[in-house]
């Protein structure tokens, strides 16, 4: 081969290697490529989940390949037990899912990733025949007609935290009726508070004691296990706006004020560990304000993102800012 | 005068004068030129996980400023991938020039040759560095822009007035090559005077005219010559030499009355101090002042950069030479005493910019190797690097070396100032006291230069 | 004056003969310079320092220990995922938004190390940097203090 002809060759191979490469990048584009789904994650103000819709047949498996654009965020479906996957800026991860019954799912991003986060959401919806989903129960601040905006002071309020610890060491036996979940569910610890106060058998105890009673209460009403699992679940979806010590001084809540979604004069995160405000709150309705989440506030909607266990590990865990559950 | 002519090596005489090993790098950097514009534009917006940005920012750079310059000055420009296309275009064929040749061949205008535009480019790409070593779209666009503007003034100039008038990267290449210990020079300079044909210049059966427009005979340092060594191939007379030389034996020089490579030299040497704060200290509100371009905040930065490189620095110096003047009793035009001194400032300069990369290239080399398994992001594997944590290399040792580089700096620079106050005033010892006295407040100001680049970098 | 008129001229041989001297004695007086010990009288002591992280910068972006504390980094991410990892120790810690992350060690080296993010938090992240100062930057004074000798040395000897 002529010299020249050996250096065009060259050049050309030299310039179209790279292009070949970028050929392959650029298509095909973010989408489908049978049952393999490219999604990309950017902060919420970017864009989010992109593609944040996404329909696939009831049954079959489904292979997300998953990469961050930016900062690092992660990857996990609501309301379900799969394992949240990291997803990386400029790596990828994948999972396979299978959604054997039909309907709406939806994904969530479980690395905090800036004010937007909890509006990481997208929406998988798994067409097909089989078993309609069954429509989900009421939850139980409806049934009881609470009003979730209503604000809830205790009118008693403990002069410091009651303790399970120093109701246990008083050794009496609880009335059963006050005893266990069903109470506890729909219940203030105020109200708890009342009951036992209106009891003669309770009469010659101190008001901190009876207090530490209502704490002994709450404690039993829930598991080892139960707490553990919400304050996971606290550490990683609530302490950022509500703060480590749940005391609305959240980084997000201090350092970002009016960026989490609110009106300008909406108030921010609730104080978790303010006696006067938690002392006064049923379960249910913070069951209900996790659920529902706050209406023209930051405060996001978990309804699609817990599972009903997960709901109520997590506001068992909450009464542990306003109560001493341990030494 | 201590030199070694490479050439007498029949080996290295036969490899410099084929045009195979030229055309075998500089396509090889083609290839990485290209696929790194294309990782930019259409790969990860990640940055350190973008072929676009390590492999220029981290690897090419750091190869380019801590080994090309210091050793082989403008030995970089011998296989640049950006006068490629224009040239091959100019000549009609990439290793045997046709009869057709493209391009309008026009000279560059007489008003335009000298550095300011290569300085305004340089400030231009600096006030906006921030985000193009980032945003591999932006570094993308950039490499895309400088090889479509080399290929457009190639087919309208004659030779390579890009790399010669616009060249940014060229600018400061060229200040700095004169450090090197390395030159291509004329044997005999009496036969080049007697030679009437001058093939070196206009060209031969061997090859092209000197793309540079350098006449060989008249190189006395290093800053105007590619070494494209076009020349060893149409000398009839074998009179090129490329000779091994003791670093820096092109300064001092007498230096004329212009100024612009002197700016040349202040913008260098303020951009590695401002680099130096914005990129690697502690204060986010200017990085993010300088990251968010077509702001205010960006407007104030840009302002506070070019009034501190072109009005705060060269005043600063100029005061300075002012007060060296002072003290030795006034002798000579002023605007040459300051061109004079300003070639202090290269030792002084090449110092601070290979100091504070040191910082930036250990520190995210190991984002390499991943990016060359996996250069757009995209989730592939070629070499089996492509997962890899990244890890500082060599934390504790680039301090020192830092420092180490700084103080060399300093003393070659204040050596410089000596020599050049001697050159000035007169060798011998009656005016060497004057010497010293006019080139002191220049070192002095060498001397606070490097401990604010000291402080930034290790304080 | 430190030229005298009756010295005799600077001859190329007498200028010769002096450098090795000067080298050397250049040489000499650097080593002392970066290498003479100095006492650093700060007691130690137990110390926890909050650092928030934002992108790009820390706060505080300069701290300041004695050698030989007990130190407790409490890293704080006020806005998405960062991580610190300190020059010079090796130590990494990574910390979300609302889960503050702790590490504990001993500043036993003196000097001035960075310390730098190392999770990826945006285009800004690889000059995410901040200074922890174990005792007095000795070795920036060191340095200067070379930088001063390497003046003198580069006017007097190196003006040929």
């Amino acid at each position: 081969m002529r010299p020249e002809h050996l250096a065009r060759l060259l050049v050309i191979l030299g310039v179209l290697l790279p292009l070949v490469g970028a050929a392959i990048i650029l298509l095909p584009p973010l989408g489908r490529n049978g049952e393999v789904i490219e999604v990309h994650a950017r902060v919420a103000e970017d864009g989010g989940w992109l593609p944040s819709e996404l329909v696939v047949p009831a049954g079959t498996p489904l292979t997300l390949r998953l990469t961050s654009d930016d900062v690092v965020h992660g990857f996990a479906i609501g309301r379900s037990e799969t394992q949240a996957v990291d997803v990386l800026p400029g790596q990828y991860s994948e999972l396979t899912l299978t959604f054997d019954r039909p309907g709406r799912y939806t994904y969530y991003c479980t690395r905090w990733c800036g004010p937007g986060h909890w509006r990481m959401r997208g929406t998988i919806e798994a067409q097909g025949g089989g078993a309609t989903p069954s429509s989900a129960a009421e939850p139980p601040y409806v049934r009881l007609g609470l009003d979730l905006d209503a604000p809830h002071p205790a009118p008693v309020v403990p002069e410091r935290r009651p303790s399970a610890i120093g109701g246990e060491a008083l050794g009496i036996d609880l009335p059963a009726g006050l005893r266990g979940r069903a109470y506890y569910e729909t219940h203030s610890p105020y109200q708890a508070f009342q009951s036992l106060r209106e009891q003669g058998s309770f009469s010659r105890l101190g008001d901190e004691r009876v207090w530490d009673l209502v704490a002994l209460l709450w404690r039993q009403a829930t598991t080892a296990r139960a707490l553990e699992a919400g304050r996971a679940l606290y550490a990683q979806n609530c302490a950022a706006c509500h703060g480590e010590g749940g005391g609305a001084d959240g980084v997000m809540a201090t350092s970002l004020p009016g960026s989490l979604g609110g009106a300008d004069d909406a108030p921010g995160p609730a104080d978790l560990a303010s006696l006067e405000s938690m002392m006064g709150a049923r379960p249910a309705l913070l069951h209900g304000k996790i659920l529902r989440g706050g209406m023209g506030t930051g405060m996001p909607y978990f309804g699609p993102i817990f599972t009903d266990g997960q709901l109520w590990s997590l506001v068992d865990y909450l009464w542990t800012f306003t109560m001493e559950y341990e030494e | 005068m201590t030199r070694f002519d490479l050439l007498r090596s029949p080996f290295l005489a036969r490899l410099l004068r084929s045009r195979w090993p030229r055309l075998i790098l500089s396509v090889a950097a083609l290839a990485g030129f290209v696929l790194a514009i294309a990782a930019g534009l259409a790969g990860t917006p990640v940055g350190s996980r973008n072929f676009g940005i390590i492999a220029v920012w981290i690897a090419w750079w750091a190869a380019l400023i801590l080994v090309a310059v210091p050793l082989a000055g403008r030995g970089w420009c011998s296989i640049c991938p950006l006068p490629l296309p224009g040239e091959w275009l100019q000549r009609g064929g990439i290793l045997a020039p046709a009869a057709r040749r493209r391009g309008l061949g026009l000279r560059w205008p007489r008003r335009l040759r000298n550095l300011w535009i290569q300085n305004a480019g340089f400030a231009l790409l600096a006030i906006s560095s921030t985000v193009i070593l980032t945003r591999p779209a932006v570094t993308g666009a950039l490499l895309l822009g400088l090889i479509g503007a080399a290929t457009v003034v190639s087919l309208v100039f004659e030779r390579r007035a890009f790399c010669k008038y616009l060249c940014p990267i060229g600018g400061f290449v060229g200040l700095y090559s004169q450090v090197a210990p390395v030159e291509l020079r004329v044997r005999d300079a009496a036969l080049c005077a007697a030679h009437r044909e001058k093939t070196c210049y206009v060209g031969g059966p061997g090859g092209e005219g000197c793309p540079w427009q350098v006449f060989p005979a008249g190189l006395t340092r290093n800053s105007p010559c590619g070494l494209c060594f076009e020349c060893l191939r149409t000398c009839p007379y074998d009179n090129i030499a490329v000779n091994l030389r003791p670093f820096g034996a092109d300064l001092p020089r007498p230096a004329g009355r212009r100024l612009d490579e002197a700016f040349k030299g202040f913008l260098m040497l303020g951009s590695a101090l401002a680099y130096s704060a914005v990129l690697l200290g502690p204060w986010g509100e200017i990085k993010l002042a300088a990251f968010r371009v077509g702001t205010p905040e960006w407007a104030a930065f840009a302002g506070g950069f070019l009034a501190a490189t072109f009005l705060a620095l060269p005043g600063a110096f100029a005061l300075h030479v002012a007060a060296g003047r002072l003290l030795a009793g006034p002798r000579g035009n002023f605007r040459e005493t300051l061109a004079s001194y300003s070639q202090a400032l290269v030792p002084l300069g090449l110092a601070a910019w290979v100091a504070f990369s040191l910082s930036f290239v250990f520190s995210n080399l190991s984002y390499l190797w991943p990016v060359l398994s996996d250069p757009f992001g995209a989730g592939w594997d070629l070499f089996g690097t492509a997962v890899g944590a990244w890890t500082p290399y060599l934390g504790a040792a680039v301090p020192t070396l830092q420092a180490g580089i700084l103080i060399g700096g300093l003393a070659w620079a204040a050596g410089l100032a000596s020599r050049i106050g001697h050159r000035l005033l007169g060798d011998d010892q009656r005016t060497s006291r004057r010497a010293l006295l006019q080139a002191s407040p220049v070192v002095g100001f060498a001397f606070v230069v490097t401990v604010v680049q000291l402080w930034l970098l290790i304080g | 004056m430190p030229f005298s008129t009756s010295r005799s001229p600077s001859t190329p041989a007498n200028h010769a003969a002096a450098r090795p001297a000067a080298w050397a004695g250049f040489l000499s007086l650097a080593l002392v310079v970066l290498l003479v010990p100095v006492p650093t009288g700060a007691a130690s002591g137990e110390r926890t320092i909050r650092i928030a992280a934002s992108s790009y910068a820390y706060d505080p972006g300069v701290v300041s220990v004695n050698p030989g504390d007990r130190v407790t980094i409490e890293l704080v991410a006020q806005d998405v995922v960062h991580g610190l990892y300190l020059d010079g120790y090796g130590i990494q810690l990574r910390a979300d938004p609302g889960q503050t992350a702790r590490l504990t060690f001993t500043a036993s080296r003196p000097g001035t190390f960075r310390f730098r993010c190392s999770e990826t938090c945006g285009p800004l992240h690889p000059f995410m940097i901040g200074r922890l100062s174990v005792g007095p930057n000795l070795t920036l004074l060191r340095w200067a203090g070379l930088g001063l000798l390497a003046s003198v040395f580069g006017l007097w000897i190196l003006r040929r």
